[in-house]
């Protein structure tokens, strides 16, 4: 029998706390992971509720030895693993270049997404190249997933002369129609209910491209993911719902943002979305599931949410310091390991890669990610000189109005 | 015509026009909104083009963003001015920059219309007036018509217009010119010529103030329902007041408001929102930029009461035209 | 704490306006009811206000040379009690028209420099501001007649004008007309514009009266110095019985001509300020020495400026004189609403035919304006010439007529 509580018992709050700080040794003993190849692969016009189980499992594709088991396989070719692979690499290659920029003084701000590039990379490549994606400031995989130059990310990190942005955004905060990736906010949240009404517009238009929006674990919190999950619900949008769970929001456990729902993806539950949770550093999972959710969205079945299990080895930018809130080793014992080891080590597996093929690819990226640094600080960078000024007048309207006109004669220009 | 019913046609007029067109908010489809400002649109466009959301301003104004985004171009309602603060990030934050930040390569050409003002025993969360929360903000357009043949001629300049628009509806004056004589009977727009609205499609550009009186001796700047206090107070004082019914508020239209000025040496300024930082004081820094020399006297402001909307005080906290008059008197006996 | 607003009074007669002279009081001093505040001037006198109640000094409407409507607000007094800000005095609305000036300006610097858009501490609207800068006024020179002393278009307008009508002039020195002089300059301009006026002039032999006075002096020293004047003035007094319509008042607004039973005569009087006219009233109820007596009273309280306002009107004939100037002939101007003024010259000793020779007599003229629409010359003449015999044979100015 329970306890009656006595007049003498005050109400107490709880205060979540992470398992380990700083000194600590860090464990993911709660972390709920199922073996590769376990978890079911339902048809896509699943009714959300006959698949409630899958938004507390893990799907993952690749096992401990490197093979590709269960139901979930199978999407990709060896040359699709091939690109994918590489696709990871640029993408680590690039944020390494680029923190050494950063100290450089070439920007001002940079954030990497080491130990997560398996999930924009493999979901680029589900998507068709029109479909659009409203990204987070960690989803540089979805730009050079979709091969997008980078020397244009550059001329928008030096906020140079030939930054597409025209100095206007922080760096990182890229923008391109052309290669399916909404201009990102700062503000998060706000682009996952965006996605929702992209989505909406395309179902009104008759159109066939689907949307995908993306939010990290912390900002799950924000009225916007929910203002998203029910215009989804409601309409059945053509849309997916990315949760990138990395497990840290600066120096906040994925804890508060969860509070006790067993995992993010069972947050769905509630709407009547299909939920999904997948280990985020499979490449492989990842792309049959995100595969899976375009379909279905494509379909018009209604949304997907998917968890995306993954860990944000590095800072959570150039501004922070992970070592005052974590333990230090933390990311050494993540138990879903690296994206890319685990790519290579599968490819390998296959007999589709070598470690001679991968040093030298290795070596390609990295020549490219230096001559496309090379060439945009000739465009000019933070530091050295950027774009002209009299440009930041433009856009705030579709024609410059006369208050603006005005100012800008004031400015000088 | 109402205003209701020129709102109405306005947006049957332009979704005829623009298949982009597409009409949402919280009963706004089969219903038709709680002022009917959007009746029968779902029944003649059907419901893939007017429909109703659930009660979220933020996913409301989201969704559209989106929406413009994709290349549609969205008219929400927003049930009541008071409620758009969950919306105001989606606005603020992302409508009115997303064609700067991305340096045109996303817009959100949305018409977030809303009713706006007292006048109807609304209290504090139907009557406020919080256009200056928008005209502070660089990327939006901000409208507020005060008569039936603006209003439809406004609407439609909105939605064709490629940038975010806010458009407020003074709600005490859907159905007839209230002039702030809450005592007196209701006039209805019938009896109004403002009230006669030309059929099909027509624009009242935005960034053009109409002038709703000529005259000589003073100007009022004002817009909304205090077109009609204006009005009223101009008669009872017999002041010769020239009252300018800017209409749009960014753009605004400086020429006008200059040009009146000019003219009569002494300004007036009056909106029913909450006098600080309100959008008088920016009409009291334009007048003194482009026309302090022509000044004979302070500017005066009148304006709702630095307080919340007071149910039962109504009209103590409303800027009658008794309080109106004694500004435009008090402005003239300056020497 | 409550604001307690004096409007300004009626200080003379049913005046409509008072010139402000000066205010005794700035805006902080604490006053008393015994406080003068304030000095105005009505068309007869300067006039001293003071304060209604105790407390301190919020606000003073007007600026010295303002011409103030009695019954606008003049000061504003803040009261430590509960009473209600009620206006003491008639309310009347505040018409105050400006006073016209003419500006004083340095010779010795044309004004070249550019034009001060803000003089510091004047006060004037952006548009006053914008037109002086057009027109190269510098504000600072400028007298503001506006609430708090602001300039104002009418001083804009008084400004030009002045500068216009002395433009031809090298270097001149411009210094504005208020205060008395402006009312002297007033009340001339009136009565010169309505009133035709015939002169006339007499001589007058003073030897007899000379004598007369001479002897009354030295009988009498402890007595105030007998000077012509009381004797012109009994001569007055007498002669108007038997011409009344000479010692009136005609309003011509009204076409009412009013002859007065007594004999209040005014007395010309130069002041450091100006000419002003004290009366001696009831002169017909006088004799030399009363007259005398009064007559130096009332002009030494209008030369130390301490005459009482009912000292200062009511005169129903008026006596002018230049003293020991006075010239042979002058032309007197009426102080209206009279009809007549006697003006007295120089006397003189001058050789006069006696039939047989010439003998030194001592001759004084009299220069007499009446207002030609009530008298006639032959009344005018009549009426000097009793005057004249009445001081050439001064015996019945000594002596009352006898009793019937």
């Amino acid at each position: 029998m329970d306890r009656e509580p006595t007049e003498v018992d005050s109400l107490r709050l709880r205060i979540p706390e992470p398992k380990a700080r700083p000194g600590e040794k860090p464990v993911f003993r709660d972390l709920l992971i199922d073996r590769a190849g376990e978890v079911r692969r339902p048809p896509i016009d699943v009714k959300p509720v006959d698949i409630v189980d899958l938004g507390a499992e893990m799907i993952r594709v690749l096992d401990i030895h490197g093979e590709a088991v269960g139901p979930w396989a199978g999407t990709l070719d060896a040359e699709q693993l091939r690109r994918g692979l590489r696709d990871m690499l640029t993408v680590r290659i690039f944020d390494a270049r680029m923190l050494q920029s950063h100290r450089q003084g070439n920007t001002s701000f940079y954030m990497q997404s080491l130990g997560e590039e398996a999930v924009a990379c493999a979901h680029r490549r589900a998507l068709r190249p029109d479909d659009m994606c409203f990204p987070t400031y960690r989803q540089q995989g979805l730009l050079i997933a979709a091969d997008y130059p980078l020397v244009t990310m550059i001329n928008q990190i030096y906020s140079n002369s030939h930054d597409p942005l025209k100095g206007r955004q922080l760096p990182v905060m890229y923008s391109s129609r052309d290669a399916g990736f909404f201009s990102i906010s700062g503000n998060l949240g706000t682009q996952f209910v965006q996605a929702v009404g992209w989505a909406m517009a395309s179902a009104l238009s008759s159109d066939t491209h689907i949307a995908s929006g993306w939010i990290g674990d912390g900002a799950t919190a924000e009225s916007d993911f929910h203002s998203a999950m029910v215009f989804a619900s409601t309409y059945h949008a053509p849309v997916i719902l990315n949760i990138v769970n990395n497990q840290w929001a600066i120096s906040t456990f994925q804890g508060f943002a969860r509070g006790d729902s067993p995992t993010f993806a069972t947050r769905g539950h509630g709407f009547g979305i299909a939920s999904l949770r997948v280990d985020g550093n499979d490449y492989l999972a990842v792309h049959a599931v995100s595969a899976w959710a375009a379909q279905r969205a494509r379909a018009s079945h209604g949304p997907t949410l998917i968890e995306w299990v993954t860990y944000r080895v590095g800072a959570h930018s150039t501004s922070d310091d992970p070592s005052a809130y974590r333990p230090q080793d933390e990311p050494y014992i993540w138990p879903l390991g690296d994206p890319i080891d685990r790519l290579k080590n599968h490819l390998i597996h296959i007999g589709e890669w070598t470690e001679e093929q991968h040093q030298e690819c290795v070596a390609e990226v990295e020549a490219a990610v230096r001559g496309a640094a090379t060439e945009a600080e000739q465009f000019g960078t933070l530091r050295s000189g950027h774009s002209a000024p009299a440009s930041m007048f433009d856009d705030v309207y579709a024609t410059l109005p006369d208050h603006l006109r005005r100012q800008r004669e004031q400015a000088g220009f | 015509m109402t205003m209701v019913e020129a709102i109405r046609d306005a947006h049957a007029v332009a979704m005829e026009r623009d298949e982009r067109v597409v009409v949402f908010g919280q009963d706004v489809g089969y219903f038709g909104g709680v002022f009917r400002c959007t009746q029968g649109l779902q029944k003649r466009f059907g419901k893939h083009r007017c429909f109703d959301t659930p009660i979220n301003e933020s996913g409301i104004v989201g969704v559209a963003v989106g929406m413009g985004a994709y290349g549609l171009r969205p008219c929400v309602e927003i049930q009541f001015a008071d409620y758009v603060y969950p919306a105001y990030d989606q606005i603020v934050s992302e409508a009115a920059r997303l064609r700067y930040r991305s340096a045109g390569d996303f817009t959100a050409p949305l018409t977030i219309r809303m009713p706006t003002g007292g006048g109807i025993f609304g209290g504090q969360t139907h009557s406020q007036s919080p256009e200056s929360l928008f005209t502070h903000v660089a990327g939006l357009k901000t409208v507020i018509p005060s008569n039936p043949h603006d209003a439809k001629g406004l609407l439609i300049s909105a939605i064709e217009d490629d940038d975010p628009v806010i458009f407020l509806e003074p709600k005490r004056l859907y159905n007839g010119p209230f002039d702030g004589h809450h005592e007196r009977p209701i006039v209805p727009w019938s009896a109004h010529p403002l009230g006669e609205v030309p059929d099909g499609h027509y624009t009242t550009p935005l960034g053009v103030a109409r002038i709703h009186r000529a005259g000589d001796d003073l100007t009022v700047l004002t817009y909304g329902t205090m077109v009609h206090v204006a009005q009223a107070a101009a008669e009872e004082t017999g002041i010769d007041a020239e009252i300018i019914d800017l209409r749009s508020l960014v753009p605004l239209d400086v020429d006008a408001i200059v040009a009146s000025v000019r003219k009569t040496g002494r300004c007036v300024v009056a909106h029913e929102a909450t006098l600080t930082s309100g959008f008088g004081a920016e009409l009291c820094a334009v007048v003194q930029e482009h026309v302090l020399w022509s000044l004979e006297a302070p500017i005066a402001r009148v304006a709702g009461w630095d307080t919340p909307y007071p149910h039962a005080h109504e009209w103590s906290y409303f800027p009658g035209p008794a309080r109106l008059g004694a500004a435009m008197r008090a402005t003239m006996a300056v020497k | 704490m409550s604001i307690h607003i004096l409007r300004l009074p009626d200080v003379g007669e049913g005046v409509a306006e008072a010139e402000l002279v000066a205010w005794h009081v700035a805006a902080g001093d604490t006053v008393t009811s015994d406080t003068v505040v304030a000095e105005v001037l009505t068309d007869k006198a300067t006039v001293e206000i003071y304060a209604p109640v105790a407390g301190v000094v919020a606000t003073l409407h007007g600026e010295p040379g303002d011409v103030l409507a009695i019954g606008s607000d003049f000061i504003a007094i803040e009261t430590g009690d509960g009473t209600g800000p009620a206006p003491v005095g008639p309310a009347v609305p505040a018409v105050v028209h400006e006073v016209p000036t003419i500006e004083c300006e340095s010779p010795a610097e044309p004004s070249q420099a550019a034009p001060a858009l803000s003089t510091p501490g004047t006060l004037a609207s952006p548009a006053v501001r914008e037109r002086a800068s057009r027109l190269g006024l510098s504000l600072g020179d400028i007298h503001g007649s506006g609430p708090d002393g602001r300039v104002t278009h009418d001083d804009l307008d008084r400004r030009i004008q002045s500068m216009s009508a002395i433009a031809s002039a090298a270097e001149p020195t411009r210094v504005p007309i208020i205060g008395l002089r402006r009312k002297i300059a007033d009340r001339l301009t009136v009565a010169n514009s309505r009133i035709p006026h015939i002169t006339y002039v007499d001589e007058v032999d003073m030897t007899q009266l000379e004598e007369v006075r001479r002897s009354l002096t030295t009988a009498y020293p402890e007595q105030p110095r007998l000077t012509v004047l009381p004797f012109v003035m009994r001569a007055i007094v007498l002669a108007v019985a038997d011409r009344p319509q000479v010692n009136a008042t005609f309003d011509d607004d009204e076409q009412v001509l009013t002859t007065y039973g007594a004999v209040h005569i005014g007395i010309a009087t130069q002041t450091p300020n100006g000419l002003i006219v004290p009366v001696v009233r009831d002169a017909q109820s006088m004799d030399l020495w009363q007259t005398a007596a009064e007559l130096s009273r009332v002009t030494g309280a209008a030369r130390d400026g301490t005459a009482a306002r009912d000292q200062l009107s009511g005169s129903s004939i008026t006596i002018t004189s230049l003293g020991a100037l006075g010239g042979l002939v002058t032309t007197p101007i009426i102080n209206r609403p009279e009809v007549a003024i006697i003006g007295i010259n120089k006397m003189q000793v001058r050789p006069m035919w006696d039939g047989t020779r010439f003998v030194p007599r001592t001759m004084m003229n009299l220069s007499s304006s009446f207002d030609h629409r009530i008298v006639d010359g032959w009344e005018a003449a009549t009426f000097v010439q009793r005057i004249k015999t009445l001081l050439e044979q001064p015996a019945q100015l000594l002596i009352p007529p006898p009793r019937p």
